[in-house]
């Protein structure tokens, strides 16, 4: 286990990969499992899931909530999740800041809101209601976006730090997004961590993605699908200097059979980690996260 | 007065699973980028959701998409037109495409002919894994002495004898020189011992018999004969039927 101080670094659950996963167990200090894998995977997932229990200590991340869209929370799906988490003895939940689905359509694609101080208000009353539903600290995750609605006077950093600080609710840095939106929106990453609230960084997503050329434009899309880049590092040893997250998740879902990246990865952001002043590493145990 | 979110977004969502925004074209239906968005980069984001979605269907039919062969690409289209996706999942998204790709290969007369019926026995073993992975126990609440047709057993009318495809994984890689013989095939697809879809060909009374078998059933029926009990002894052993408890 790590140091209070120090946080734990671990990998996202992937069913393809469960027996790979399990041989490396001791690589990870830390497992995030997809509870939509558990909620509507097969008996046979759920079970390998489940199975891991007081192997690893294990956190708990969203894919299916969709608190963006404009419509009431599905509240049997929170109580779902709730019983997940509970299974897993997560120490927290986390989903993005993000709508998929409008009533009758599922684009399945993370998208964004309008950042203004109406749809915080929205959002506020929504983590609110998801905070009394799952008894376990709500995290909200910063998403990468290919594009921005015209009324998003607020920044990124501002509309995550008001719904945050009125909610109480922590922040899942996603790591990558911050260095795919920078790079393709025009902003200075460092800005938007400094500019975030002191103490909310409660997780960080860190993962690899694709650069894409189309005429006219290159922009880098998040796939998930390759090595974490040396400029994502930079940011996260930034962010680690102001912020002290208790888990760092390495996030892959294309190329899963390259395992050496992987473990390349995990190391990379372990140096990264051990590089901050006052960090330690003492032998991982099992039995809880962070 | 400012719109409503939620109309914000059901007008956005319309117009990224739209043709026009999938593939940066009018098409036969154009829809209006929505207000003060930039359409450029609402295509990418609207090709590779369409992306993904594709290939979560190719992914449950591969055989059926590698008989498509260069048409792919236009039925993706028509498809994407006729069928913005309702659901995130694989079986959904495939039951969709499923659904859409009969009429659509029939109305062209396109070859090979057995295609619809092969998407048709894709979906069906993929539905009979979904059933097996869901974990729901076999004859829950069942009555005893009653029988009915397996939950998680699929039954399938071809036109074509398309299991010789299914065989060794036959036509996977589109290159297979398995031409299946067109007749009328009854087909059934159940999980086997190894949980593993089968696919049974029955013949016409059989799978009549067990088109009926939608409810728990008296079994005495069946078992008041040798031969009638020796079937029903199949049709459990098959995992085509399940016995009440």
């Amino acid at each position: 286990m790590k140091t209070a101080s120090t946080p734990a670094v671990g990998f996202g659950y992937r069913a393809v990969i469960n027996d790979w996963t399990r041989r490396n167990l001791a690589r990870f200090d830390v497992l995030e499992v997809t509870v939509d894998h558990c909620i509507s995977g097969g008996a046979a997932a759920r079970s390998a899931i489940f199975d891991l229990v007081g192997r690893i200590p294990l956190t708990a991340h969203g894919v299916g909530l969709s608190i963006g869209t404009d419509v009431p929370l599905d509240l049997a799906y929170l109580d779902d999740v709730a019983a997940v988490v509970e299974r897993l003895a997560a120490p927290a939940y986390s989903e993005h800041l993000a709508f998929t689905r409008v009533p009758g359509r599922d684009l399945a694609n993370l998208l964004p809101l309008p950042r203004t101080e109406a749809v915080a208000e929205q959002i506020v009353a929504k983590v609110r209601a998801v905070q009394s539903r799952v008894p376990v600290p709500f995290l909200l995750e910063n998403i990468t976006y290919m594009f921005e609605w015209p009324d998003s006077k607020m920044s990124d950093a501002d509309f995550l730090n008001l719904i945050c600080r009125e909610t109480g609710a922590g922040l899942l840095l996603d790591v990558e997004n911050v260095f795919l939106n920078a790079a393709n929106h025009g902003f200075d990453p460092y800005a938007f961590l400094d500019d975030l609230d002191s103490g909310l960084v409660q997780e960080v997503h860190m993962a690899g993605g694709i650069t894409v050329e189309e005429p006219g434009h290159v922009f880098l899309a998040d796939s998930h699908s390759h090595p974490v880049p040396d400029e994502a590092l930079d940011l996260l040893a930034f962010a680690l200097a102001r912020h002290r997250p208790q888990t760092i998740i390495l996030e892959r879902d294309e190329r899963l059979d390259a395992f050496d990246e992987i473990l390349d990865d995990v190391d990379r952001i372990r140096a990264c980690v051990a590089s901050q002043p006052g960090t330690r590493d003492v032998a991982p145990a099992v039995g809880s996260a962070g | 007065m400012s719109r409503r979110l939620l109309d914000r977004q059901v007008e956005l969502v319309e117009y990224l699973t739209s043709s026009a925004a999938i593939f940066d074209d009018a098409g036969d239906a154009p829809i209006a980028v929505p207000h003060g968005l930039h359409r450029g980069r609402l295509h990418l984001e609207a090709r590779f959701s369409h992306q993904k979605r594709m290939e979560k269907i190719a992914g449950v039919l591969p055989r059926t998409f590698a008989l498509m062969g260069a048409r792919r690409a236009v039925i993706g289209r028509d498809f994407a037109a006729a069928c913005p996706p309702t659901d995130i999942s694989r079986l959904s998204n495939a039951r969709q495409f499923q659904a859409f790709l009969g009429p659509w290969w029939r109305r062209r007369k396109a070859r090979p002919a057995c295609v619809p019926d092969v998407a048709a026995c894709e979906t069906a073993c993929a539905a009979v894994r979904a059933y097996r992975d869901s974990g729901e126990p076999a004859g829950r609440d069942s009555p005893a002495g009653a029988v009915r047709r397996a939950r998680g057993a699929v039954l399938l009318r071809c036109r074509y004898d398309v299991r010789p495809l299914f065989e060794t994984g036959g036509a996977r890689d589109g290159a297979g020189d398995v031409r299946p013989a067109a007749r009328d095939t009854p087909l059934a697809v159940a999980a086997g011992p190894d949980a593993e879809p089968r696919i049974f060909e029955l013949s016409p009374a059989v799978f009549a018999l067990l088109a009926t078998l939608d409810d728990w059933t008296d079994a005495a029926p069946f078992t008041a004969t040798p031969q009638s009990a020796s079937l029903l002894r199949m049709l459990r052993q098959s995992g085509l039927v399940e016995a009440g408890r």
